[in-house]
């Protein structure tokens, strides 16, 4: 015993360090290897620059949708200060805001659930395709609309508001909601009334996907019912770019 | 010599080790699913954010137009109803509020078809940029599902029958292209239901109707 602590006493510092460094070395490589899981299967040299451009774009993306919420804030105050026929615009401001807050184009908070989508853990037999065991826009949009069935008045989809021309697309196996890209788990945030849940589970279309999904493939389906829940503002195109309103219901000005 | 060429060794071993722990930390910070990608659908996604975005600096132009119509107004001493009607309309017609009318297409359904099909068609026009859409009569908004089995379909609880014409307002070339383009929701649909015809067909003036639906919320309240 003590001979074999006088050989360890014996070994020159520098071979510690580089024996505890080729020790780290071996765990990154490691590490890096196991990182690289099932989901990654595509290696060229055109991908980085093009994964980098996605997040620049995705960054340019909520630097505008932010841009986008402040003018309308301003726009909104300045129509609050208008000098016209006092009645009328108040009563115009009063119907606007309300248009705005019916359209998706306010942040909202009430009671409500969320529903928490996210890939397969169930290892992908030899014969079976990938894309069954990830959330697909398809899941998405069925959740979505089995939440409007049980009574919700207002969603958002992880951090997307659900509104009158919000498409759920899929690409390669992610997912685009408002041509935004939504990072998996997937959240879908429902305002709605208090048996939301119970209405939910009860529905026909809502026990046939999970079926489908959950109990054939293992896609994961969670959820929480907190005592409130938000809902982020749309910040998107609100213009008709080739119709027009065919009729006006706005009460008419004061001469 | 031993000791200085132990040195180099140790120094070697400790920039692998720092590269190494850069490249960890980068490929942990990427998102998953991007990484997961392949370049042709990374292409896609390029694109579709390149669209949004520039959908985005539009709107952001528009706005802008607005608040400085706005504030001459304000300015002025002048009524700034005339810009609030106009903001109004804009807002109610977009969320189906109100009827609006234009250019688009009509899309046919001639056969039975499940809710789910229906649903796929009316998300496919939602992406190509349709200003409003209508099924039948009915005002598509937030809230109005289509559902069912093939020949039993309803919307948001009534029933429809017979041949299901969906009606859209926008560029007729955008919505008609992404509809029967290959690999297409039409062309997914002709595969599962080959006995039903599906046609697109462009319209210079197609009106949507308003939606009869209250779309106040009565359960939430504006997060300040």
């Amino acid at each position: 015993m003590s001979s074999f602590a006088t050989r360890i006493r014996a070994i020159p510092s520098w071979q510690v360090t580089f024996g505890l460094a080729l020790l780290a070395l071996g765990f990154l490589i490691a590490a890096q290897l196991a990182s690289e899981g099932p989901r990654i299967r595509y290696t060229s040299q055109e991908r980085t620059p093009l994964v980098e451009t996605v997040l620049d774009l995705q960054a340019q993306q909520q630097h505008l949708k932010q841009q986008i919420l402040d003018l309308r804030a301003s726009i909104q105050d300045l129509e609050a200060t208008g000098q016209g026929s006092e009645a009328v615009t108040r009563e115009l401001n009063a119907q606007l805001e309300q248009a705005r807050i019916s359209s998706g184009l306010v942040a909202m908070t009430g009671p409500g659930l969320v529903i928490q989508l996210s890939d397969s853990t169930v290892a992908v037999p030899p014969d079976g395709s990938e894309r069954e065991y990830l959330v697909s826009g398809t899941d998405v949009l069925t959740v979505v609309e089995e939440l409007w069935l049980a009574g919700a008045e207002g969603i958002a989809v992880s951090g997307e508001r659900i509104t009158v021309a919000t498409a759920v697309v899929d690409i390669g196996g992610s997912i685009l909601v408002n041509s935004a890209y939504i990072a998996g788990p997937y959240q879908v945030t429902a305002i709605g009334p208090a048996d939301m849940f119970e209405r939910l589970t009860r529905s026909a279309g809502f026990v046939d996907f999970i079926r489908a999904r959950a109990e054939t493939f293992g896609i994961g389906v969670s959820y929480a019912v907190p005592e409130s829940v938000d809902l982020p503002a749309y910040a998107g195109l609100v213009s008709l770019r080739s119709g027009q309103v065919a009729a006006s219901a706005a009460p008419e000005a004061a001469p | 010599m031993r000791r200085t060429s132990g040195r180099v060794a140790v120094s070697v071993v400790l920039m692998l080790l720092g590269f190494l722990v850069v490249v960890q930390l980068r490929s942990q910070a990427a998102d998953p699913g991007l990484v997961a990608m392949s370049a042709q659908d990374l292409t896609v996604l390029v694109a579709s954010l390149t669209t949004r975005n520039n959908q985005l600096r539009e709107e952001i132009a528009t706005l802008e137009r607005q608040r400085g119509a706005t504030a001459a107004a304000v300015q002025r001493g002048d009524t700034s109803v005339e810009q609030i009607r106009a903001d109004l309309d804009r807002i109610r017609g977009w969320s189906g509020a109100l009827p609006i009318a234009g250019p688009g297409v009509r899309v046919l359904i001639e056969g039975p078809i499940p809710g789910d099909a229906v649903s796929q068609l009316i998300n496919e026009l939602r992406n190509a940029g349709a200003d409003g859409i209508a099924i039948g009569d009915i005002r598509d908004v937030p809230g109005i599902v289509v559902t069912g089995p093939a020949g039993e379909l309803t919307v948001s609880g009534i029933p429809i029958s017979g041949d299901i014409e969906l009606i859209a307002v926008g560029q007729p070339e955008a919505l008609s292209g992404s509809l029967t383009r290959a690999g297409g929701p039409i062309a997914q649909l002709g595969a599962r239901f080959p006995e039903v015809p599906i046609s697109v067909l462009p319209d210079d003036s197609v009106v949507l109707p308003a939606t009869d639906r209250d779309l106040a919320p009565a359960l939430g309240r504006p997060r300040l």
